[in-house]
């Protein structure tokens, strides 16, 4: 190693080169796959906030009236959440148990919709919310109703008899959630006497259910085991879009992933290259010594082992902090997403010293089958 | 000590084969002091080479202490040129990095040679290099820098040492030096076969052999 050390010292120039080369591979390795899951993060953050994509709904619903009323008559236990949940359901997430009812409140049509304050996740992750929890006594309105009735946030207003503090008016939304009143779900299942009933609930699909193409297959035939009692239906808009972006960040990355590679690994073994035709007197000595061509080979493996380790350290800061400073600037949403990745670390110190023993493997070779005579003249 | 019999050896060369040795035979006692002699091209570096098991015959037998070199493995081969054979090349071939202590102690740091620092303070001293033992190659003169070589040879005590034009850089008063060098070690028993175009060393050898296009002429 002693040895090993000197020459690095005497050859200072090849080494660094050959430690730009691995600081490289490692620095856009890190980067991308940094930046590749923020761009994930932040597309799933992006088509999260388009809105829930999955209905799993009574299975006994007329379409046509789902359709054209917005949501089910019919309800069916709450308890299809807690199946989903008890059974790993890999399909779905954030499940959110909902009730609606249309009705008429001061001579105007609107919606009560309860909401679950929890969002399950059958997976068990933790993930962030996307619903608002409502208290018990409270009562959420939307834009139209709110506006409609000149009402604001802190007044109190009465539905079924029931008083209800406005915790919140919603902004406009041009769709129909301006003409809804939110509560607590088991609130409005109270205030409608269907207690433990729901008629929809909402959720994501996981895109681990992509893998043949077709999602809604996968999401109706889970569904079809765990709760036969439900249907499934899918905003296919919103499902492609997160698809096709979680995919395209993919494609991304192993597209780049396998040229950054090569280039850098064709860096490497023309850096040990060049030290080996330079160093080929030194080789043809030490064979003159007695020194076997496995002791020579590992001088260079061993050489390139180092360049591997230190330029896997040196990468992993440079790329973390890349990734840090042009993250932000690129991710709004999810920049507080951009950490360091310590297993990208640990497989760089382990994966680099390998990969550039591996790049040196040609010229080591080339060098030590060649005759010594040859090797000696030169 | 060694005996060579039927050596040839051939090299590709493109489409041609290249004839360097053809047939030579050769005896070489202990304590001899043998000089190769001929012209550029005529196969003196390669038989040296062959009888260094640095390069493998094409055909023929080498018989060192009875050990037949061309039935050995590349380990092996590399441990008889470890613990038998001291080389010196006109290049001196020192690695640049180490200074002259380090360079001589060469051999036992790649292959773990027993070597006691007292030899070579000792080996310095005889090749009057005692005041450059700290200094790297590129910091000494050529007939220093062959001494160094000199020392790294000699330093595992070899029965037999090859050398291959080690004074073709050198000046007058270095290639005295030399030669000086290598007929002691030869009177104290060590073998010496030695590669040359100059006729100074033509004095110090006990027998002279000339090659012309690979084959031994006298």
């Amino acid at each position: 190693m002693k040895l090993i050390l000197k020459e690095i010292i005497h050859r200072k120039f090849n080494f660094l080169m050959g430690l730009l080369g691995m600081v490289t591979i490692v620095t856009l390795v890190v980067f991308f796959y940094t930046m590749t899951r923020a761009t994930q993060k932040e597309t799933i953050r992006l088509t999260r906030d388009m809105g829930f994509n999955v209905r799993i709904i009574p299975g006994g619903t007329d379409i046509n009236q789902f359709w054209v009323e917005g949501y089910s008559n019919l309800s069916m236990s709450e308890e299809v959440v807690d199946k989903l949940v008890n059974q790993k359901s890999v399909n779905y997430a954030h499940l959110t148990a909902t009730l609606h009812k249309r009705v008429q409140w001061r001579d105007k049509h609107v919606v009560l919709t309860g909401i679950s304050s929890q969002e399950r996740e059958p997976s068990g992750a933790k993930k962030s919310k996307m619903i608002f929890a409502i208290e018990k006594d409270k009562v959420y309105l939307g834009y139209e109703i709110a506006h409609q009735f000149n009402i604001k946030e802190g007044d109190t207003i009465a539905v079924f008899n029931k008083s209800f503090e406005v915790a919140k008016t919603l902004t406009e939304s041009g769709s129909e959630d301006d003409v809804r009143m939110y509560f607590d779900l088991g609130t409005l299942q109270s205030l409608v006497k269907m207690e433990g009933r729901v008629n929809e609930v909402m959720a994501i699909n996981c895109m681990c259910s992509t893998k043949n193409g077709d999602p809604l297959g996968e999401l109706r035939a889970e569904l079809k085991k765990i709760a036969p009692e439900a249907k499934v239906i899918m905003k296919s808009s919103v499902a492609d879009a997160r698809e096709k972006q979680r995919k395209m960040a993919d494609r991304y990355f192993f597209f780049l992933f396998p040229i950054i590679l090569i280039i850098c690994a064709l860096w490497l073994g023309s850096v040990t290259m060049t030290n080996v035709k330079e160093r080929t007197p030194e080789i043809g000595i030490m064979r003159a010594i007695g020194v076997t061509s496995w002791s020579i080979s590992k001088q260079f493996f061993l050489r390139a082992l180092l360049i591997g380790f230190i330029g896997a350290i040196i990468g992993f800061v440079i790329g973390t902090i890349g990734s840090y400073q042009l993250g932000p600037n690129i991710f709004n949403v999810t920049k507080i997403a951009i950490t360091p990745n310590y297993f990208l670390l640990l497989g760089a110190v382990i994966i680099g010293p390998f990969f550039a023993a591996l790049s040196s493997l040609l010229p080591v070779l080339w060098a030590v089958n060649r005759d010594s005579a040859e090797l000696l003249k030169e | 000590m060694l005996e060579i019999q039927n050596i040839s050896k051939q090299f590709n060369s493109g489409k041609s084969n290249v004839t360097a040795l053809n047939s030579i035979n050769l005896k070489v006692e202990t304590s001899e002091f043998l000089l190769i002699k001929g012209e550029s091209g005529s196969g003196k570096s390669t038989l040296l080479f062959i009888l260094g098991g640095m390069l493998q015959p094409s055909s023929g037998t080498i018989v060192v202490n009875d050990k037949d070199l061309c039935k050995l493995s590349e380990k092996e081969r590399g441990s008889y040129r470890a613990n038998e054979i001291g080389f010196v090349f006109q290049s001196y071939h020192l690695l640049p990095y180490l200074n002259v202590f380090e360079n001589i102690m060469l051999p036992n740091t790649l292959t773990g040679a027993q070597i006691n620092e007292a030899d070579v303070f000792r080996i310095v001293e005889e090749l009057g290099i005692k005041d450059r033992l700290y200094h790297k190659p590129s910091q000494l003169s050529a007939g220093e820098k062959q001494r160094v070589a000199l020392a790294r040879a000699l330093i595992i005590n070899p029965s037999l040492i090859l050398a291959d034009e080690p004074t073709g850089n050198l000046d007058e008063k270095n290639t005295i030096d030399v030669m000086n060098y290598l007929k002691a070690y030869q009177e104290k028993g060590g073998t010496v076969i030695m590669v040359t175009h100059g006729h100074l060393a033509d004095t110090y050898a006990t027998r002279t052999i000339r090659l012309d296009k690979g084959q031994l002429i006298t």
